[in-house]
């Protein structure tokens, strides 16, 4: 923390997200608090229905916080309409699926190409752009394929590829290799780390694997909606 | 998101689910043709009634009066002022032929006389036009001819039932007072009219002149028959109740007749005495087009007289006609309705199905706006599609109608078709036939902008 050149991208102070279910409450979210720097690659651990997927679907702002504050990229999402939302997305936010959810009717570079489309780009600069990036995912040789032509690994190559085209500030991935084996999975998590560290991005990734959180820089250990505990990853 | 883009993403999401796209279209190509073809049924029958209208030339026709002559009551002091400058001369002839899209204009001269014959007589309705107008006039000899201008002498043309109202001097027999016919032969009998009526019954009542003297019998004019106008004594039309007559020999014989006296129709002076001047009972305008002929009236108007014309009826004849249209494009309407509906529902179905991918665009950034923009356009190509189909097709059936009617030969003036479907009622219809599309797809574009980002998240 001493360390000047770091910069906060995300800092969220006791967040709270209540869900009514009848009668009953459930407190997803139990008061979290905490920041990431840019850069930094972090791992949200828990079991099912720890809260996990409620955290990063905040942090993304597809979900309003029930109280509390998300500070992202100097900007409160807290206070965004859904509008204002969309727009924060668009501009500083990539997301990866846990089933991919690549257009079925498209090929893996019209996909890739889609948040470029959002962004008004011109059609043969963002298939350009798609190109590269599938590239950089090993996807040269599957560019005019169909989502039903490629197995899961490679969809969700196609899936990175369409998060890291906009070029994002940070990325959120919620549990993102959980529908691929664990091959395919490891192959998949090094391929993530080696794109983000190369462009210096951030990445918030959910997963109840700890195998897989070991990857990353630091691990947010969650339980009933609370972080327990924050580790430094084991590997470099 | 270019609007091209957008485009693109709605086109090829109708071409993917092609079966049910091409179910809703027909929908509206069904209901884009019944419009079209009920509508083109009310604009043909309008048009044929125009133009048989036209034909009689009655459109273009403006009658120019003295004001207040149908209408009294004026006030006092404006009458004083406008009866110095509001009779009809033969400058006023000529102030209005120089209006814009004014073609001719001719005066008419009414008065009246009596007419004896062999013991019968009728009071008559002289109408003075010129010689060369009557035939313009629409009027139709059955017997005789025209008068030649510049006869030199009053020639009559007799109304057909101007002969019912001859009736015998001394028992009253005549047509209309006990249905005998008066024996008298417009053509070949000798006719002479009294023009000063007031002095003819003095005269036969023995009254004195003003100056104190028996009144004189005044001069009876023999007046030559040059024709009788077709039809019989019941047969009215607008002329068959006037004697017409060469204006310019009316003229002459009137002051002539009457010299410094008042002549019967005639307006006086504020005093109470003749003009010098005879002047005209109306002036017929002719208007080059049926669109100006308001504009003419109004600008007649300005000027202190009174027009009339048949712009009015057939502005109210129009309207009729316009409810009509609207009356059969209401029936053809309900099935644009109903495919509005098809498409709306249509639309819904999309939306349930592609929840997630509404999901997915979302969270990938996708503005609100541009989410509902790509239902809207949906909607708005089936619509599109739809109507230009329905266009077609309404085409042909336009074409079928008109050769069955032509076929048919119902009598009317079918020479242009009882189905007309005009440049502006294709476009009219296009453009409604998107706004119908873009207005069912509105709720479902609504909804598919609201749906919950989330939904992309959840694994099935
Ligand atoms: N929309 C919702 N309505 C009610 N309860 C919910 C809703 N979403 C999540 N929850 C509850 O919140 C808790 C946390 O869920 P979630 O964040 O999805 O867990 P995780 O991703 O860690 O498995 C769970 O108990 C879950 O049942
Ligand atoms: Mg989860």
């Amino acid at each position: 923390m001493s360390d000047t050149n770091k910069k906060t991208v995300i800092s969220v102070k006791d967040l709270y997200k209540i869900y009514r279910v009848g009668e009953s409450k459930v407190r997803a979210l139990n008061g979290v608090s905490f920041t990431i720097e840019k850069g930094e690659f972090c791992a949200i651990v828990g079991t099912s229905g720890s809260g996990k997927s409620t955290l990063l679907n905040m942090l993304a702002g597809l979900e309003k916080p029930t109280k509390g504050e998300i500070v992202i990229v100097g900007e409160h999402m807290e206070t965004k309409n859904e509008n204002q939302l969309v727009k924060f997305r668009r501009e500083h936010i990539g997301f990866i699926f846990q089933s991919f959810n690549l257009l079925a009717s498209m090929n893996a570079i019209e996909n890739v190409a889609m948040p470029l489309t959002f962004q008004g780009m011109a059609k043969e600069k963002r298939i350009k752009k798609a190109e590269e990036v599938l590239e950089l995912v090993g996807l040269s040789k599957h560019k005019k394929h169909k989502p039903t032509q490629m197995s899961g690994g490679q969809q969700q190559r196609v899936g990175i590829a369409r998060a890291l085209v906009v070029q994002p500030e940070i990325i959120f991935a919620d549990e993102p290799t959980g529908n691929l084996d664990s091959r395919t999975s490891a192959e998949v998590m090094a391929l993530i780390k080696k794109i983000i560290r190369e462009k210096n991005q951030t990445l918030v990734m959910v997963t109840h694997d700890d195998h897989l959180a070991s990857f990353a820089d630091r691990i947010f250990r969650i339980s009933d909606g609370k972080i327990i505990s924050i580790e430094n990853g084991t590997r470099e | 998101m270019k609007f091209r883009d957008m485009l693109r993403m709605s086109g090829s999401s109708l071409w993917k689910r092609k079966v049910r796209t091409i179910l809703t279209v027909l929908g509206v190509v069904i209901g884009t043709a019944s419009i079209v073809v009920m509508i083109s049924l009310g604009l043909g029958l309008k048009r044929a009634s125009m133009s048989e209208i036209e034909q009689y030339g009655g459109l273009t026709t403006i009658t120019v009066s003295e004001q207040g002559s149908y209408y009294g009551g004026y006030d006092d002091s404006e009458t004083e002022i406008q009866a110095s400058t509001e009779h009809l001369s033969d400058d006023v002839v000529e102030t209005i032929r120089g209006i814009e899209h004014v073609e001719d204009v001719y005066p008419v001269l009414d008065t009246e006389a009596l007419a004896l014959s062999g013991g019968y007589q009728s009071y008559i309705s002289l109408r003075g036009v010129s010689a060369e107008k009557m035939k313009d006039l629409g009027i139709k000899l059955g017997q005789g001819e025209f008068p030649e201008p510049n006869a030199g002498q009053l020639q009559a043309v007799y109304g057909n039932m101007v002969i019912g109202e001859f009736h015998n001097e001394k028992t009253g027999q005549g047509y209309w007072y006990n249905g005998e016919m008066a024996e008298v032969d417009l053509m070949a009998d000798t006719i002479m009219y009294v023009f000063d009526m007031d002095a003819y019954y003095n005269f036969l009542w023995g009254n004195t002149a003003e100056d104190g003297t028996s009144a004189p019998m005044p001069k009876k004019r023999i007046v030559k028959t040059a024709g009788v106008i077709e039809g019989s004594v019941e047969d009215y039309n607008s002329n068959s109740y006037y004697v017409f007559c060469d204006i310019d020999e009316l003229k002459r014989v009137l002051k002539k007749e009457f010299k410094n006296k008042i002549i019967p129709g005639q307006p006086t002076t504020a005093g109470g005495k003749a003009y010098k001047e005879i002047f005209y009972t109306a002036i017929m305008v002719e208007v080059d087009d049926m669109n100006y002929v308001q504009q003419v009236q109004s600008e007649i108007n300005a000027l202190g007289y009174q027009a009339s014309s048949n712009a009015e009826w057939v502005q109210s004849m129009q309207g009729q006609y316009n409810y009509i249209q609207l009356a059969l494009g209401g029936i053809g309407a309900v099935s644009l309705i109903v495919a509005a509906i098809g498409i709306a529902n249509t639309m819904m179905m999309s939306i349930y199905e592609r929840t997630k991918e509404i999901g997915i665009m979302k969270v990938l950034g996708c503005d609100m706006r541009n989410i509902q923009g790509l239902f809207l356009l949906e909607a708005g190509y089936i619509g599109f599609i739809g109507g230009v189909i329905g266009l077609g097709l309404s085409y042909g059936l336009s074409a079928i109608i008109n050769l069955v009617v032509k076929n048919l030969n119902l009598g009317m003036n079918m020479a242009v078709g009882i189905s007309y479907i005009p440049l502006w009622l294709a476009l009219v219809s296009l453009v409604f036939a998107v706004f119908v599309g873009m207005a069912a797809g509105f709720f479902p574009s609504l909804r598919a902008m609201q749906l919950s980002p989330l939904a992309a998240i959840r694994n099935e």
